[in-house]
């Protein structure tokens, strides 16, 4: 595989349940290959929030229910991996804005790099690949009412000249799309293609 | 008759004279011009604009000129002036008049003396000398007026789109070129609704496919030969009332009309417009989803659109089941309305699923669909977005982490705790601002949620006391609490509650089933005391109880939560499969580039454009036929430079400057945008 190859890096942090959702990558990766040319590695992989290998990856992503506390050491590795350029994507997978979750890996990035703030919805993210004109796409657990019952109608971010550096969602895109990518033909709008803008947007921006 | 009193008289007829003269100016000086724009008109032609104009400036001018006479004959508003002026005209009077006049009480000898002298003829001769300029001279105006053709007349009392074949030409009939004025009648199909419209000297025509376009010009139509996109048209130019007319169908494409007399010619466009299908959106179900257990209904929402009217619409549905090489369909047509011609219809209802008898590996689709009134090219029927409901297998080892249907519809109507109590905090903050009443009313609306709220809540709780579904007035008969009244569970949910901090921790007697819903029985507890302040209009109360009701909601929640822990399933993706590139291991994926310019049809028109525009010198009207029929090439496959022609061929045909108006085409014409793809990734999807 070459060096080039675009390898999706889910992040494992020694507290909460990091591994939520793991058919996130999968799908992700699915989904990749499916829009675009990148060239994909065929699964994804784990990596310590504390490893040097964290750098080896473009973009990671985290995720789960629980409290989230990072250890010192992952601490600094996550912020040596933000201050080289690496792009890190939170999802609160509870969907809920006064879960655990939510609070605690807020603070903890607020902590590490800084404190997200409102990411406007006509950011390039949101047309790095496909357009997106009323921000990021709602979810079904938004839409049917459940964690804190609120359609979320922006992301979050942390920018680093000009850059998002950690992005940062309430939607529960975890729950969007944790779903065996073989079952991706069953739905008449792929409600995945907002990954691609993420990655692209990892890789360019 | 005093001296005084037959001045009076005399001042009396002038006045008169003075305000008929004034009306005669006016009257004929407005006559003379309509009579001159109509003999203008007539022999020349004059433009609808200019034909405008003429009748308010008549008027106008009339009014001007009225009043102009009203203020030259102003003295006779004065008696002294009007005495001033008989003396002067009759010297024998020997100022007596105005000695009669000035005299504070009259005097015989001057009564005497002007009784003497009689001026009646010289008012007589004023009165002709005022009143006979402006009746020769307004019926000179009517005589003329009157003598012009009786359309030229209408043309400038009522100028109207069309009326140019009411202009009785003053050229000798056999020269005259038939096809010069044109008009046309634009009627669109019935079903529309919409009036006909018509337009002088067309040389592009806009309109409705299916409907009917009209020509008609003037004299009889013998010789006359049209055709359209160079076929010779069904109907042949027929003769009516001393004009000729031509009804076109109009044509579902672009096409140029072309007519013949002798040595004239004539080109136009035929630009039509297609009616818009019906725009249908479907809102509800508003995405796919899977749903492990089929019961129930449906809820169906869609909106439909149309530009001219809608028929009908309704749902659609498409049940398939089997699987491998056997499938059975059936389907159906739901909810169907009759639109009655409105331009948007909300269309709502339900899909009894209990009635679809579904199984495993069934699929639903839905659908609305609408059908507009066109029943000439028609009708149109338009149709949303497909939505498909999807019953897994158990096999479909990955459906059970999709329930992406939205709650039924009595879960739908309660909202969350979150939500009440943001709702309670809002009421709280503007109840200094609402009347007690008003304060009141939102309060019992929110605490008749609560109580909904509580009563779910309820039932969870006692059917988990009772083993099976319960109510909170229902109990249960259960081992588990069969002794247990609602009152009883009520106790025992207020001894949990007030037992120590710890709301999940086992402790005390209390029992493990009391233990492990305590959370849920403080919730059941406190949202009692939320919805009784509610009730009375108390939200600032009702906060407390029902924060303490959330938070033990979260408690139950976080308690029973099961999260998936261990090894995570690892699923390669098969990248080529996905990319559908074929499963050869030594056959790479075809890489894709950037595609080369598709054709050179830009190239092409410009160089017809650029022949037209050298041929504008030399044969002008041939110039503009090539203009035209370019643009009737370009009406389908470049908008942009039909648009662009359309005034710069209206210039040239009404020999104005169409410099701009070419310069621009010429720019669209020639466009040579080049894509730039400078992306690591440009060109590659």
């Amino acid at each position: 595989m070459s060096s080039s190859t675009f390898t999706f890096a889910t992040a494992q942090y020694d507290s909460g349940d990091w591994d939520s959702a793991p058919l996130v990558p999968p799908n992700i990766i699915d989904t990749i290959a499916r829009y675009t040319e990148i060239e994909v590695s065929p699964t994804g992989v784990i990596v310590a929030l504390s490893s040097p290998d964290l750098l080896r990856y473009p973009l990671v992503y985290l995720t789960g229910h629980l409290p989230v506390r990072f250890s010192d050491a992952e601490r600094k590795q996550l912020r040596e991996f933000l201050d080289r350029g690496g792009m890190l994507f939170v999802d609160d997978h509870n969907h809920d804005i006064d879960g655990v979750f939510h609070k605690t890996a807020t603070e903890e990035i607020t902590r590490t790099i800084g404190e997200p703030k409102l990411l406007p919805n006509k950011h390039p993210l949101y047309s790095a690949f496909f357009k997106f004109t009323d921000g990021p796409p709602t979810t079904s657990h938004e839409l049917n009412g459940w964690g804190d019952n609120l359609v979320h109608k922006n992301l979050f971010a942390v920018m680093r000249e000009g850059r998002i550096s950690v992005l940062y969602s309430s939607k529960d895109y975890s729950s969007e799309w944790g779903y065996h990518p073989d079952s991706k033909r069953f739905q008449s709008v792929d409600n995945t293609k907002f990954a691609v803008n993420i990655v692209v947007y990892a890789l360019t921006a | 008759m005093t001296a005084l009193e037959r001045l009076a008289s005399a001042r009396a007829t002038l006045r008169a004279a003075v305000a008929l003269r004034a009306l005669f100016w006016g009257a004929a000086i407005a006559l003379a011009l309509l009579a001159i724009a109509g003999t203008i008109d007539w022999l020349v032609g004059a433009p609808r604009a200019l034909r405008m104009i003429v009748a308010p400036a008549a008027v106008a001018l009339a009014v001007i000129v009225a009043a102009l006479a009203l203020y030259r004959g102003r003295r006779v508003r004065s008696t002294a002036a009007v005495a001033l002026w008989l003396e002067e005209r009759v010297p024998a009077l020997r100022y007596a008049l105005v000695s009669a006049l000035d005299a504070p009480v009259s005097s015989p000898a001057l009564e005497r003396e002007i009784a003497a002298v009689q001026w009646s003829s010289v008012i007589r001769r004023a009165l002709g000398d005022a009143l006979l300029p402006p009746l020769l001279v307004l019926a000179a105006a009517a005589t003329l007026l009157f003598a012009l053709p009786a359309g030229v007349r209408a043309r400038i009392s009522e100028p109207r789109a069309g009326d140019a074949l009411l202009r009785a030409s003053s050229a000798p009939a056999e020269p005259r070129n038939r096809l010069s004025p044109l008009v046309a009648e634009v009627i669109p199909p019935p079903y529309t609704g919409e009036k006909k419209s018509t337009i002088d000297e067309p040389s592009s025509i806009g309109a409705l496919t299916g409907g009917h376009i009209i020509l008609r010009g003037q004299g009889d139509a013998s010789g006359i030969i049209a055709t359209v996109a160079g076929a010779a048209v069904s109907s042949l130019p027929r003769d009516s009332a001393n004009t000729w007319h031509l009804d076109i169908v109009v044509p579902a494409k672009p096409a140029a009309v072309e007519l013949r007399d002798r040595r004239y010619s004539r080109s136009l466009i035929l630009a039509p417009h297609a009616d818009s299908l019906p725009v249908v959106t479907l809102d509800s179900p508003a995405r796919d989803t899977v749903m492990r257990t089929p019961k129930g209904a449906l809820t169906l929402g869609a909106n439909a659109t149309d530009d001219y009217g809608l028929d009908a619409v309704w749902f659609e549905y498409i049940v398939s089941s089997g699987e491998g090489e056997t499938f059975t369909f059936k389907s159906g047509m739901i909810h169907r309305v009759d639109a009655g011609n409105a331009h948007a219809v909300k269309l709502t209802g339900s899909l009894d699923l209990d009635s679809l008898q579904l199984k495993p590996g069934d699929l639903v689709h839905v659908r609305a669909v609408a059908r507009d009134r066109n029943n000439v090219t028609g009708p149109g029927i338009g149709v949303s977005e497909t939505r498909t409901i999807r019953v897994p297998r158990a096999s479909e080892y990955d459906s059970i982490a999709l329930e992406g249907a939205p709650p039924p519809d009595v879960d739908s109507s309660q909202l969350s705790q979150r939500m009440l109590i943001i709702l309670a905090e809002k009421l709280q903050a503007r109840r200094a601002k609402l009347p007690r009443a008003d304060v009141v009313k939102e309060s019992q609306a929110i605490g008749s949620d609560e109580a909904r709220l509580r009563q779910h809540v309820g039932e969870v709780v006692f059917s988990r006391l009772g083993g099976q579904q319960g109510t909170e007035d229902a109990g249960s008969n259960s081992a588990g609490s069969a002794h247990m009244t609602p009152d009883q569970l009520l106790a025992a949910a207020n001894a949990a509650t007030q037992g120590s901090a710890g709301a999940t921790d086992f402790g005390g007697d209390e029992t493990p089933v009391v233990a492990v819903n305590r959370p849920l029985l403080e919730a059941y507890n406190a949202m009692w005391d939320a919805s009784r302040s509610l009730e009375v209009g108390e939200p600032g109360a009702a906060l407390p109880p029902m924060r303490i009701a959330l938070a033990a909601i979260r408690r139950a929640r976080d308690a029973e939560r099961l999260y998936l822990r261990g090894k995570a399933p690892v699923v390669i993706v098969d990248v080529s499969k996905v990319r559908l590139v074929g499963k050869r291991d030594d056959a790479a994926s075809s890489p894709r580039f950037a595609r080369a310019a598709l054709d050179s049809s830009f190239e092409r028109r410009a160089a017809r454009f650029d022949a037209a525009i050298n041929a504008l010198g030399t044969n002008p009207a041939a110039a503009i036929d090539s203009l035209l029929a370019l643009r009737v090439d370009a009406l389908e496959s470049a908008p942009q430079l039909a648009a662009a022609l359309a005034p710069a061929i209206d210039a040239l045909r009404a020999h104005r400057d169409a410099t701009d108006a070419l310069v621009r085409a010429r720019r669209i014409a020639a466009d040579t945008t080049v894509v730039r793809i400078d992306s690591p990734w440009g060109g590659a999807w």
